[in-house]
């Protein structure tokens, strides 16, 4: 007889949508870990968020019109990061609220889609939190995908984003004016986003593309402490998270954002302590 | 002797912001390889537009400008990203990361360029430590060394000996004349008089060009006045002028 202790953890472990979505997990804690510092650093957090919220009505489309489901959230999700930036560039002082006019809007395009013109309202809290059930092959391979394509653009290009972010008057003076690498971020931060949805979905996206790496920048001083720190953390939370989601019968992308705002809270609580 | 044809000239120029008035009126000036040029104004008198015209941040609204496609930019330290996680090695670095061919990441060699930098600014010891952990100086010659490392033909320098101690400032400015001696053209921004009267050229403006020259013809008493309207004292007893300083942006 197995040890009756230790035994559901194990049998959670042993089934098969479990070890999916662990290894999802374990490739979203790469992509978003690694792009999350980039993020925090950047000040790209609110942008992240609404790319998340924008792959929603793209999700709903996919779903009521019968196409991939991961191509209408990269669609929209493209498509919105596209706009905002392009809205950004020419009106720089606005982009905060330019970035929040197209999150509302997409809410509230993907809820009417989804309740009245499509009528798949049983679907939207899976697409808006996640869920396990929902990963497949597919999902597994795009979150490694996007764990592949951030991990190279930030050995070829994690300098000129560091260059251009630390002081971007003496970037462009010195010869830095291309946008390509900036374009380059945003769009990684959608195709992180879409990877995110299947475990955390389209409004929690931030719980493992902000959240770990704010955690860790408070106790990291170098750009690859704080990389390496931050996938450790997200795979830890991430891992962790779907576990405890597993054993409560609770959603996991809620379930990972609620122990991620935790565990940032007590590192922030220990951090101030005099 | 022909000299050589300068680095960076304007004739003409001017410049502003966005939908807002013009802010700085024809400025003509031409600064060659070797020359130091400082560039005085009081605060607001257009001292940074000229600057970021040069650096090709801000587009000209009239007239003509000459500059390298490479400009070295030394900005004032109090706008640095004191957040960032960097040390001031990995500033220093950022100097070569403009000289890379976009698929380069800075390579061994790179980081003994911006070693030597550094040393040359005398903080070899403080290589590892964090930039916004600096004190105000160590931070301005961490940015010096940014530049030393980017080789550029012409270093802009926004008000570099601002909040700089004695010790400093003195490193800085044999830095700055040894650069000059190398073949490069500095520019300068400063308010204080008694900096521009260090360098072989200067510049005055005050939201337009006020004279240019070497700063013995060009000092003058009445320039200054025009630089600086009712903010120019006469020192008692030595018949010298200062400026009143303000605070502002």
């Amino acid at each position: 007889m197995p040890d009756q202790s230790v035994s559901p953890l194990l049998e959670d472990l042993s089934l098969p949508f479990v070890q999916r979505g662990l290894w999802t997990v374990l490739a979203l804690a790469v992509a978003a870990g690694v792009l999350g510092t980039w993020i925090v650093l950047r000040g790209l957090a609110f942008f992240s968020h609404a790319v998340g919220t924008a792959a929603f009505p793209g999700l709903v489309l996919a779903d009521g019109l019968g196409f991939a489901a991961a191509l209408g959230a990269i669609g929209m999700a493209l498509l919105v990061a596209g706009a905002v930036a392009w809205l950004a560039r020419r009106q720089p002082q606005a982009e905060d609220s330019l970035t929040a006019l197209v999150l509302a809007g997409a809410l509230a395009a993907g809820v009417i889609l989804a309740s009245d013109v499509f009528g798949s309202q049983a679907r939207v809290d899976t697409l808006l939190f996640g869920s396990l059930l929902a990963v497949d092959g597919a999902d597994i391979a795009f979150a490694w995908l996007a764990a592949g394509l951030v991990l190279a653009a930030t050995v070829v290009g994690g300098s000129r984003w560091l260059a251009t972010g630390f002081d971007p008057g003496a970037a462009r003076a010195a010869g830095l004016r291309s946008g390509a690498p900036d374009a380059l971020l945003l769009v990684l931060v959608a195709v992180v986003a879409v990877a995110t949805l299947s475990v955390v979905g389209a409004l929690l996206a931030g719980a493992l593309l902000v959240v770990p790496a704010a955690t860790t920048r408070l106790v990291t001083s170098r750009m690859r402490t704080w990389q390496l720190a931050t996938v450790a953390l997200a795979t830890l939370e991430g891992a962790g998270g779907l576990l405890l989601a597993v054993e409560a019968n609770a959603p996991p992308g809620a379930t990972i954002a609620v122990l991620a705002g935790a565990i940032f809270a007590a590192t922030a609580l220990v951090r101030a302590w005099p | 002797m022909m000299s050589a044809p300068p680095l960076v000239a304007a004739d003409g120029l001017s410049a502003g912001y966005g939908t807002a008035p013009t802010v700085l009126h024809d400025v003509t000036f031409a600064v060659r390889p070797g020359e130091v040029c400082a560039v005085l104004g009081p605060n607001g008198g257009g001292k940074s537009t000229l600057l970021r015209v040069l650096t090709g941040e801000l587009a000209p609204r009239g007239g003509q400008v000459t500059r390298p496609p490479l400009v070295g930019v030394v900005p004032q330290t109090e706008r640095s990203r004191l957040d960032f996680p960097v040390s001031a090695l990995d500033v220093a670095l950022m100097g070569a990361v403009s000289r890379l061919p976009w698929w380069r990441r800075p390579a061994r060699a790179d980081r003994a360029a911006a070693r030597a930098a550094l040393a040359r600014v005398g903080l070899d010891e403080l290589r590892d430590a964090t930039f916004g952990e600096l004190s105000g100086g160590q931070r301005q010659r961490v940015l010096v060394a940014r530049a030393l490392v980017q080789d550029a033909p012409l270093v802009v320098l926004d008000e570099p000996f601002s909040g700089l101690d004695a010790t400093s400032a003195a490193l800085l400015q044999r830095l700055l004349g040894e650069l000059a001696g190398e073949g490069g053209a500095l520019l300068v921004a400063t308010h204080d008089v008694g900096q521009a009267r260090a360098w072989p050229l200067v510049l005055c403006l005050n939201r337009s060009q006020v004279a240019f020259g070497p700063p013995q013809a060009t000092l003058t008493r009445a320039v200054l006045e025009r630089t600086y309207g009712s903010d120019l004292v006469t020192l008692p007893g030595r018949g010298d002028v200062a400026v009143q300083q303000h605070h502002g942006c």
